[in-house]
């Protein structure tokens, strides 16, 4: 644009007061971050800058941490990836399949969103008991799939509403199945919102903790509930510190790989479909 | 695997129909179209075309009738299995696939050989006068090379049939010129039968074999272009196709040949007549294209002429078109050249001679 406004005294206090409005959300979305990673370089969350900063609390995790951060780094990849295989094909079929009850089915899967994850845990226990899923990784690998299901449903979904269906109408009028189709049209198109759902479910279900509470036991140990009971037991001690760390450090190599993947366009905001 | 020249089927479309509840978008259309036609389906929005053209292709089931690509029934096929070429309004190009892949897609469905495909793809490229351009992707392309790709995409599998929905509408007003004459050229040389749809009826008169006038899910007419706007058989086409002055009239039929009853004591007479009209005293429409009417200096002794007044002059470059005050006919509008009428003011008096004339039937009082 080559017309720019001219900036009056009551732009600029607008504009003024708009970054330092972004600048304080900014800072109160990062410093519980910034906060725990400065800590796991000391082992207490009292952070001084006149004390040292080393890798001596990382040192000293046991190796029941690093049992239970393994265990839920493949419990919540392959829950995401089971709810993701589900959940696309269903959404597709939903969405423009135009089946009766689409709204009804809509809505049922957002249960797990809104029950309180205590209680559909809890739910999840008398079923799991009998079917001796309790205490084991199955057991917690699906209760996470019932939660990252709702999730990724509700992102397939709204990328397929998204979605002008004119791009499947071509192909099947070049002769292309309904398979077909979804294989070589729907998906590629949606890959980049798909890989975000799974950035999203993959972080919720690393640190998901209420689901898990009773359906965890002694031989099913996720590092949420790991952390909380040695916290409540011992209290913050050094190690566990150094464990939120490592999770964070998770959770930006995962974001890294996306963005980086799906290059910075389609991370910023909600840009999630290729663009025609 | 044959590459080239299947034997162009005719299209029979026989009683066709679709609701929406109660409204109905398309009622009973019948339809023959020869193999290599270019039929153009031509009408305001909102008229049907495009629900047409959907349960042509089978994306969207017809309530009723019959659709044949020569003797074989294909309205029970599901869109993938009728070999017919779509080439929607966006273009709706795979963002994901290079041109050259977007053009060999229906190839890859059919399962033709990689050898045969390239070559076809370079047929193709050619034919639309993209060469080169294979490896692009959709994206890098301006809107009329995208436009061409999705043309060259639909003829790639030599389908029986080619739908074309309003593919010039995204174009600006000196490339749609172009790209009509460009696709109208590319339709002949593939010798492809095809429906293309248009709401613009300079394209439909410029592109087209025949035209299927539409009104409210109706069809109108069906002619040639020439027919078309020669000789329209409804006050909808007298009025949709071209530009028209419409002076209401009866018909008078007592001297022989027929003749317009204008008021008390004017009667002028029809150069042509829409088929149906013959009984004595119908209520019709006077129709005169502006380009037939002649303007001469006012002579007091002239024969058949009308004294007019110039309300105002459109200078359109070529032509102009003068509004005039005419005595016993209204106001009416002429299309002159520019060197003929340059120079002629507003508010003078001149004759005005009307040379050929044609009469619809006028469905309200
Ligand atoms: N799915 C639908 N449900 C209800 N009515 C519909 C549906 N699709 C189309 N119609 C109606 O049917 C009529 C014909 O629609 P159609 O799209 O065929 O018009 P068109 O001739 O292609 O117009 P345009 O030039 O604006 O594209 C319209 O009045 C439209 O509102
Ligand atoms: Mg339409």
């Amino acid at each position: 644009m080559s017309t720019r406004s001219r900036l009056t005294p009551g732009l600029f206090f607008g504009r003024a007061a708009l970054i330092v409005y972004l600048l304080i959300m900014v800072l109160w979305l990062t410093f519980p971050v910034l906060l725990i990673l400065l800590a796991s370089f000391q082992g207490t969350l009292e952070v001084s800058f006149s004390a040292p900063f080393n890798l001596e609390a990382y040192k000293t995790i046991p190796p029941s941490y690093w049992e239970a951060f393994w265990f839920t780094i493949r419990a919540a990849l392959l829950a995401t990836g089971i709810a993701l295989v589900v959940a696309i094909p269903a959404a597709w079929a939903m969405v423009r399949g135009k089946l009766a009850g689409r709204r009804a089915m809509s809505n049922l899967v957002l249960i797990p969103d809104v029950v309180p994850q205590l209680i559909l845990g809890i739910a999840l226990l008398t079923v799991f008991i009998p079917l001796r899923l309790s205490n084991n990784f199955v057991g917690v690998m699906l209760a996470l799939v019932a939660l990252s299901l709702s999730t990724g449903l509700r992102f397939a979904e709204a990328l397929l509403e998204g979605l002008p269906d004119e791009y499947e109408q071509a192909a099947q009028s070049l002769g292309a199945n309904k398979l077909t189709t979804f294989r070589l049209v729907v998906l590629p198109l949606i890959a980049p919102g798909i890989a975000i759902a799974a950035l999203f479910i993959f972080m919720q279900n690393l640190i998901t903790f209420e689901l898990l509470f009773f359906i965890s036991g002694p031989s099913a140990t996720p590092i949420s509930i790991r952390l909380f009971s040695d916290i409540i037991d011992r209290g913050i001690v050094p190690y566990a510190v150094a464990m939120a760390g490592i999770l964070v450090y998770v959770a930006i190599a995962f974001y890294a790989l996306v963005a980086v993947s799906l290059g910075p366009k389609y991370m910023a905001g909600s840009v999630m479909t290729r663009k025609g | 695997m044959n590459t080239s020249n299947n034997v162009a089927q005719p299209v029979h479309i026989d009683r066709v129909r679709k609701t929406f509840g109660e409204f109905v978008a398309v009622r009973e259309m019948s339809l023959d179209i020869a193999a290599g036609e270019f039929v153009t389906f031509l009408g305001p929005s909102g008229c049907g075309k495009s629900t047409t053209l959907k349960m042509l292709s089978g994306l969207l089931p017809q309530d009723s009738g019959e659709i044949r690509f020569g003797h074989k029934r294909i309205d029970m096929l599901p869109p993938n299995k009728r070999n017919i070429g779509l080439v929607f309004q966006n273009y709706a190009l795979f963002p994901h696939m290079s041109v050259a892949e977007n053009i060999a897609f229906g190839l890859r469905m059919r399962g033709w050989s990689r050898a045969a495909k390239d070559k076809r793809v370079d047929q193709l490229l050619q034919l639309v006068r993209l060469e080169g351009l294979g490896g692009r992707k959709p994206e890098q392309l301006s809107g009329g090379q995208q436009q061409r790709v999705a043309v060259a995409r639909a003829l790639a599998f030599n389908p029986d049939l080619v739908l074309l929905d309003e593919p010039l509408s995204n174009l600006d007003a000196k490339l749609r010129e172009q790209v009509r004459l460009d696709l109208r050229d590319i339709q002949r040389e593939a010798n492809q039968t095809t429906i293309f749809v248009t709401h613009d009826q300079v394209e439909a008169l410029v592109m087209s074999d025949r035209i299927v006038l539409m009104n409210k899910g109706g069809v109108e007419q069906v002619g040639t272009p020439y027919e078309l706007y020669a000789t329209p058989t409804t006050e909808f086409g007298a009025r949709f196709v071209g530009a028209n002055n419409l002076v209401a009239a009866t018909l008078d039929m007592s001297s022989g040949t027929a003749q317009a009853r204008i008021g008390a004591d004017l009667a002028l007479p029809i150069t042509t007549c829409a088929a149906d009209l013959d009984k004595d005293g119908t209520t019709i429409w006077f129709c005169v294209r502006p380009e037939h009417l002649a303007l001469r200096p006012w002579n007091k002794e002239g024969e058949g002429q009308f004294a007019g007044r110039v309300l105002d002059k459109i200078y359109q470059g070529t032509t102009v078109l003068v509004d005039l005050d005419v005595t016993g006919l209204g106001t009416i509008r002429a299309e002159r050249a520019a060197l003929e009428v340059g120079d002629l003011p507003i508010g003078a008096y001149i004759g005005v001679h009307i040379e050929r004339s044609h009469a619809v039937a006028r469905s309200t009082g």
